[in-house]
């Protein structure tokens, strides 16, 4: 099994506030990696700075390490449109553009490349058909995105990712505004997508971590507590913090 | 005793909106039926698309085609200038600008709002006038440039304001989701915020050009008031508001020339209320 991204003892401040310490941790191709944790253990600051989204917020501060392909991304040199063409993210709210589905779907593709009409609609397709809304939508492509359901927001969101042939997906929580149906949809699709993908999702819902991942990490006050196969976490976890969480002691 | 007060305030309230609007619509009586008395002498073809403003002379020839098309060349030229300006100021203001110069665009560009016309005017006259006559080599610097370029500043508070708040009230999430997908600053502004924020900024638009339109001072004072129809943008012009502002005072009240005035505030009054209905309609679309 490859190591797709490396943590290498990352630690980051907003302000004075340290979000994370001391995090080491590596995510491995072509699986699915969860992250869980109580609300503001940091566990979606962990997946931000993965692709330096956290470089939007005022105030950050960041040492350490993530290597993605061996390649260090907080470095200041580092090229952050390929990074985040490369590491893509999926929102815990689903954002589509204010633009028609075909838009949506075509602004990652036109932001990277010029590319011809015919290519265009073929890309488009592909990826819709990747998130299984191609046959749901192929009618209403020059429809406004805001019209459709939550669940149909979310997949034409990780479309939109995939549409750009990123490596790595890092989903925040995409799933915590779904209905149970929907979630579970969203789980099987994530499943699909992991032979394509490097897939690392952070989420509140242990259940969930327990469906959908092959590795599990477990946060805490900023800590990175425990790292494993999502099997052994959630049936002999080493660390005492961690059982307390898995079986609700808090969180 | 509560509900008594209660009651009271409830109808004070009632009396004020009643009141604006009954101003309103006094006024609109008011110009229409001094306005329209000018229909009886004059037909309403020759009024609109008449080429001869001559109001006093014998016989009198009230056609506005040429008030019409120096307002609308001041206009479109004001809008040439502001909106460009306007719009990528509140670009400026709204996506790229750190905090503190954020603060100090604002101050200033309410600063340019509270400035009257007639000083604006007069600077106009003093400074940019005679620049206008030695750059383009004309025998009068007072033409409808100068009026657009003073104009463009009137409208362009209106502009970036409201512009910028369109902007500013664009979700976060559709800027970190196309960040996050790798398009640059730029991209994400051109592509995504601004087609987001697009009705508001055309409402901006359109205030701001109502603004310019139904100004009076400034354009009175720097675009030459000669009233033929303009054939080029560096021609002195006469707009509609400054022809009621420069005659009212020498027109004979209920003369011919008295009511073709008013009739004028009815053509204003119209441009002024189709700009500002769109304004709103862009405002209210979702």
């Amino acid at each position: 099994m490859n190591t797709k991204i490396k943590v290498n003892n990352l630690d980051l401040w907003y302000g004075t506030f340290q979000a994370l310490k001391n995090v080491n941790a590596a995510f491995n191709e072509k699986e699915i990696t969860a992250i869980i944790g109580p609300s503001g253990c940091g566990k979606s600051t962990l997946l931000r700075t993965m692709n330096r989204m956290n470089d939007l917020i005022e105030g950050v501060r960041i040492e350490g390490k993530i290597l993605v392909d061996y390649v260090n991304i907080l470095d200041s040199k580092a090229d952050l449109i390929n990074l985040r063409k490369k590491v893509g993210m999926v929102f815990q709210r689903p954002n589509p553009f204010p633009l028609s589905i075909y838009e949506n779907i075509a602004f990652g593709l036109r932001i990277h490349d010029s590319i011809k009409r015919d290519e265009l609609d073929e890309a488009v397709k592909q990826a819709l058909t990747q998130v299984a809304l191609w046959d749901e939508l192929k009618d209403k492509l020059n429809k406004s995105a805001l019209n459709l359901s939550l669940e149909q927001r979310q997949r034409l969101c990780i479309a939109r990712l995939v549409a750009v042939k990123p490596d790595v997906l890092l989903m925040d929580e995409p799933c915590s505004s779904l209905d149970p149906q929907a979630t579970a949809r969203i789980e099987e699709l994530m499943r699909e997508l992991k032979n394509r993908y490097t897939i690392i999702i952070v989420t509140h819902n242990m259940q969930q971590a327990a469906r959908v991942s092959d590795d599990t990490g477990f946060m805490l006050l900023g800590e990175l507590i425990e790292f494993a196969k999502t099997g052994d976490i959630f049936t002999k976890p080493k660390d005492k913090r961690t059982e307390d969480y898995i079986t609700g002691r808090y969180g | 005793m509560r509900k008594f007060k209660e009651f009271i305030v409830e109808k004070l309230i009632l009396i004020c909106g009643l009141f604006c609007i009954l101003v309103v619509v006094l006024i609109f009586i008011f110009l229409l039926k001094e306005g329209l008395t000018l229909f009886k002498t004059v037909p309403l073809s020759h009024f609109l698309f008449g080429k001869n403003w001559y109001p006093i002379s014998e016989p009198a020839q009230f056609g506005i085609l040429p008030l019409i098309l120096g307002s609308l060349l001041v206009t479109v030229g004001a809008a040439i200038i502001s909106i460009p300006i306007g719009v990528g100021c509140a670009i400026y203001i709204a996506e790229v600008a750190p905090l503190k110069t954020k603060e100090i665009l604002k101050a200033g560009i309410e600063l340019l709002a509270a400035i009257p016309s007639v000083v604006l005017g007069f600077i106009g006259m003093i400074t940019l006038v005679p620049w206008i006559k030695t750059i383009f080599k004309l025998p009068t610097g007072l033409t409808a440039l100068s009026g657009s370029i003073m104009l463009a500043f009137m409208a362009m508070p209106t502009i970036v304001s409201i512009a910028e708040d369109a902007l500013y009230s664009v979700p976060k999430s559709y800027k970190e989701g196309a960040l996050a997908l790798g398009a640059t600053r730029w991209q994400t502004i051109w592509r995504v915020e601004l087609s987001a924020a697009s009705s508001g900024i055309l409402a901006a638009v359109m205030l701001g050009i109502g603004r310019v339109i139904g100004e009076t001072m400034a354009v009175m004072m720097i675009t030459g008031n000669s009233a033929v129809i303009p054939t080029s943008i560096l021609e002195p012009v006469r707009t509609l508001t400054a022809t009621i502002a420069a005659e009212m005072g020498e027109a004979v009240v209920g003369s011919e020339h008295y009511f073709a005035l008013f009739a004028i505030g009815i053509v204003l009054f119209l441009i002024s209320f189709a700009i500002n209905v769109t304004a709103d309609m862009f405002l209210h679309k979702k």
